[in-house]
């Protein structure tokens, strides 16, 4: 490979990484600057789609034929797509649940006990994926083999895994789909007029109860669906969870407190970064983010799209 | 003197405060009333006076000294008090502790890490004073958040006077409270003022209070400075009385 | 005004009190009970040998995040900030005095500790200074985060062990010395234990010295509200810095201690995240609004741990649910629902005044349940109806 290839390889995989990280952000940054809630069970969430997304792919995929030629590889991935959406609809009773249940009791309490209760829900959730799926790693055999076996970037002379240009183009496809969801739809902008004024909102006579739920099901939507496009390349584990929500936060805090777009620069910004960090000196990967995150705080407290409240 | 020197502050589009120039405390002790009808600047004004807002342009001199770039803390120090419109306590101490932790902060001892809170002799002694003087004594024990509103407000200028300040702003001190206590909440001020030669800076809509209490009155309009002078300014500018009476009916 | 008998005994109110520290008088009981409490504390050590199932060292571990808990409770009680990243100045602790130990020969017990008390001092005033930008939920975030680089930062270099850590053991010695004595293994344990104990008592007088001083009065100001406190002369920023850093302090001769008893440190248990979340569970457990809350509530997690580790396989789910119960239950935590009459003592006194009151409460839960799930439900479908 020459220079020019790994740096485009590496440069290719760092931005399918931010587009997973968006995902995840996303609905972070949603619940955070609508409910004011700090979910840090969001990882679980995360964990969840992809132990979901493992039963529910594993079982669509034995439906359909072996990837082998052009027609079938295209079926197939059709079908881990199908799997990956079907199990982000999943994800949504399992947030309004939550958001019922537990969140809608303690909204206006100290915070101390809003992030206990996350805490909490982060242990519970963990060990319930260990209850249904076992403690050991799972990994979706064939699926990722047999999509990288579409020859898309192979055919301009680049070795880039298919399912990775996938994730892109998707990633890509999603982040239109919540800018125009936000700026568009009636629901979004109630959404973000209850972000940015919840008296206000009230007054007009937007229901918040249900924004509420609708924002964090949203939330869990956004979460499972990233868990489970993250599966194919990797195990689904029962520690999987605290690294996003981590670079979640730290994608925040560069992004600018509750600002989508910042999120989504972030976050590209994080996983362009990271991955060149991998190529040129291993041991800073996990500390490049951080690193990031601690400048931005140093020169901009307010993050490079810092607007209170407002999202989009 | 407390002397604003041609602030600006604009938020987006609006200019809240436009090149405002002026002076409070020509003479110790005089009682000034800023007024104007709603979105005049009045409160940024003295957000900007006390830097809780920073201004785009121009300066805050205390007397003859730039404190613009000074904190809030730090000019509460150099004798530059503040109250909030609405009342801001300490809501879960009672109304002795709030006292005390002003009268801590203004003796400098707040950085005292192995002395006893309430076993400064001087201090204390200061607190029974102020909870006497402003009539808090009944209430001395009892946790501020269950306090009657006007005694919030009594509460909250005893505070201020605890800082012992050269000049005190004061944003609505009768705001919300009734009829019947609004004389009595600025009675105490008045008076205590007087007795400590303090300026007060007060904004108030309230125009027989302003004509009965004013040495001074300074009206705003639009960000700027509308007229200033004697309370009977009240009485003999129509374009004043317009702009006031306006946002009264 | 107090007439001293006896030093340390002062009569009030025509009551002799024990006089532990300026202010701090105890009356008979609260004497007795913290003597008793004491004795319990001093005996742990002979108790352990008797009975198998109490080992010394999670009594002690118990102790150190206790005393962890009570640095992180000065945060959280007066300023009411939330730190979800106090495991890092436990980790900096224990790996300042691991690194020295292991790679610089550093056999001494009391300059381990104090380098412990440097560093940590350094580390959480840089956190402080970078986390203290924000406030509220972003504050919590903030600490999470820096708490997760010194986690990754450790892990990832071989200096410090990666994630196999570093033993504490200096040079040829297999334990540090104690005042430059070679101990025993057994003796060394205990002694630590004695040692962990006075330090924890001296900590506590500290602590409450501090939080009732003038100081301690500006961090409630500030807790209570930050606008005013500024307002009334308090230098908000570099109050919330300081007590940062004495947060941290505590957490980082923890920390330390903690190595000197497990001889050996990986990121894992002082570093994660998760421990963050254990400290603070610790004090929520115990009681927050209490000095003594977050080391009852440490020991008490930190037994339960050990036990409940060895009986089910879900113990991390079981502790999810333990925290349900405080948030929804016992807000004040075990030590402050004992004194203030809480929940728990109403519903304890109800039993005992009628056991048939059991049943309301299974019908009164089973019909949350229903109403829960009805809720669920209805807004399942509003949701989807809305989509």
């Amino acid at each position: 490979m020459t220079g020019l290839e790994t740096f485009v390889t590496h440069t290719l995989h760092g931005i399918q990484y931010g587009f997973v990280l968006f995902l995840i952000a996303s609905g972070l940054t949603i619940v955070l600057g609508i409910l004011d809630v700090l979910n840090l069970a969001h990882g679980e969430l995360f964990a969840l789609g992809a132990y979901v997304g493992f039963t529910i792919i594993g079982y669509l995929t034995g439906l359909v034929a072996p990837p082998t030629t052009l027609s079938t590889q295209l079926v197939f991935l059709g079908v881990v797509l199908l799997g990956a959406a079907l199990t982000a609809a999943i994800l949504v009773p399992v947030g309004v649940f939550l958001e019922t249940t537990f969140f809608k009791p303690i909204y206006g309490r100290d915070e101390v006990y809003q992030i206990v209760l996350t805490f909490a829900l982060l242990l519970i959730i963990k060990d319930v994926n260990k209850l249904i799926w076992g403690p050991s790693p799972l990994r979706l055999q064939d699926a990722y083999g047999g999509i990288n076996s579409i020859p898309v970037l192979s055919r301009v002379g680049l070795t880039y895994p298919t399912y990775n240009v996938v994730i892109i183009v998707i990633g890509l496809v999603t982040v239109a789909g919540l800018f125009w969801f936000f700026n568009r739809t009636k629901t979004g902008r109630i959404i973000r007029a209850t972000a940015i004024n919840r008296e206000m909102a009230t007054a007009i006579g937007v229901n918040t109860g249900r924004t509420f739920t609708l924002v964090f099901a949203l939330g869990a939507f956004f979460a499972g669906f990233a868990g489970a496009l993250a599966l194919p390349p990797r195990f689904a584990s029962l520690d999987m969870g605290a690294n996003p929500l981590v670079l979640s936060f730290v994608v925040i805090v560069i992004g600018g407190l509750g600002s989508l777009r910042g999120a989504f620069v972030a976050a590209l910004l994080v996983g362009v970064l990271s991955r060149w960090a991998i190529w040129q000196y291993p041991p800073a990967e996990l500390a490049a983010p951080f690193a990031i995150m601690a400048i931005v705080l140093l020169v901009r407290p307010e993050g490079l799209f810092g607007t209170w409240g407002e999202m989009g | 003197m407390l002397r604003a020197d041609s602030l600006r502050k604009s938020f987006g589009n609006v200019r809240a405060t436009d090149d405002v120039s002026v002076e409070f405390g020509k003479e110790t002790g005089e009682m000034v009333f800023i007024v104007g009808p709603n979105g005049a600047g009045k409160t940024t004004l003295v957000n900007l006076l006390t830097g809780h807002l920073t201004p785009d342009s121009g300066r805050v001199l205390l007397d003859d000294e730039d404190v613009t770039g000074l904190s809030p803390d730090e000019r509460v120090h150099a004798g530059l008090v503040r109250s909030f419109q609405v009342v801001k306590l300490f809501e879960e101490m009672t109304v002795r502790e709030n006292v005390r932790t002003a009268v801590l902060s203004q003796h400098r001892l707040t950085r005292s890490m192995f002395t006893l809170r309430d076993g400064h002799q001087e201090v204390e002694q200061t607190v029974a004073g102020l909870i006497d003087k402003f009539g808090l004594a009944e209430h001395a024990d009892t946790v501020a958040e269950e306090l009657a509103h006007g005694t919030r407000k009594l509460l909250d200028v005893a505070m201020s006077f605890g800082l012992d300040p050269d000049y005190l702003l004061l944003d609505e001190p009768t705001a919300g409270v009734s009829t019947r206590e609004k004389a009595y909440v600025i009675d105490t001020i008045a008076e205590v003022s007087r007795e400590e030669g303090v300026t007060t800076v007060t904004i108030e809509h309230d125009m027989d209070i302003v004509s009965e209490y004013a040495d001074r009155v300074v009206a705003l309009h639009q960000g700027g400075v509308h007229g200033e002078g004697p309370p009977d300014i009240l009485e003999t500018d129509d374009e004043l009385r317009r702009l006031l009476l306006g946002v009264e009916q | 005004m107090s007439n001293r008998s006896l030093p340390g005994l002062v009569s009030r109110d025509g009551e002799t009190r024990v006089r532990v520290t300026k202010g701090l008088e105890l009356t008979k009981r609260q004497s007795m009970l913290a003597l008793v409490g004491l004795l319990v504390v001093f005996a742990i050590p002979d108790i352990a040998t008797v009975t198998p199932s109490l080992q010394l060292t999670v009594v002690h571990q118990g102790l150190l995040f206790g005393l962890a808990a009570v640095g992180l409770n000065l945060l959280l009680r007066h300023t009411r900030l939330v730190s979800f990243g106090h495991a890092a100045f436990f980790g900096t602790g224990a790996y300042t005095a691991a690194v020295l130990a292991a790679k610089f020969d550093v056999a001494s017990f009391s300059l381990l500790l104090i380098a412990a008390m440097v560093v940590a001092t350094l580390v959480a005033a840089i956190v402080g200074y970078l986390s203290l930008r924000h406030t509220g939920l972003y504050f919590s975030l903030l600490t999470l985060a820096f708490g997760q680089l010194l986690y990754a930062l450790v892990q990832g270099q071989s200096f410090f062990g990666s994630s196999d850590g570093l033993p504490v053991r200096p040079g040829a010695a297999r334990q540090p010395l104690i005042f430059g004595l070679a101990l025993d293994s057994e003796a060394y344990a205990v002694i630590l234990y004695y040692l962990t104990v006075i330090i924890l008592v001296v900590s506590l007088v500290v602590m409450w010295r501090l939080v009732n001083s003038p100081f301690g009065n500006a961090l409630d100001a500030i807790g209570q509200d930050r606008t005013r406190a500024q307002f009334i002369g308090i230098p908000v920023q570099r109050y919330v810095w300081i007590a940062f850093v004495i947060s941290g302090v505590y957490g980082g001769v923890a920390g330390a201690l903690y190595a000197m008893v497990q001889q050996h440190v990986r990121p894992g248990p002082v570093l994660y995240f998760l421990r963050s979340g254990d400290i603070l569970f610790m004090a929520i457990l115990g009681g927050f609004q209490t000095l003594l809350g977050p080391l009852v509530g440490g020991v008490l997690l930190v037994f339960l741990q050990d036990v409940g580790r060895d009986v089910t396989a879900y113990f991390d789910a079981l502790t999810g649910v333990a925290l349900l119960i405080i948030v929804f239950g016992l807000p004040r935590g075990l030590v402050g629902s004992l004194r203030a009459g809480g929940l728990l003592a109403a519903a304890t006194r109800d039993f005992r005044e009628n056991p048939a009151v059991v049943g309301e409460w299974i019908s009164a839960a089973v019909t949350g349940i229903v109403e829960a799930t009805r809720n669920w439900l209805r807004d399942v479908q509003s949701i989807l109806g809305v989509r």
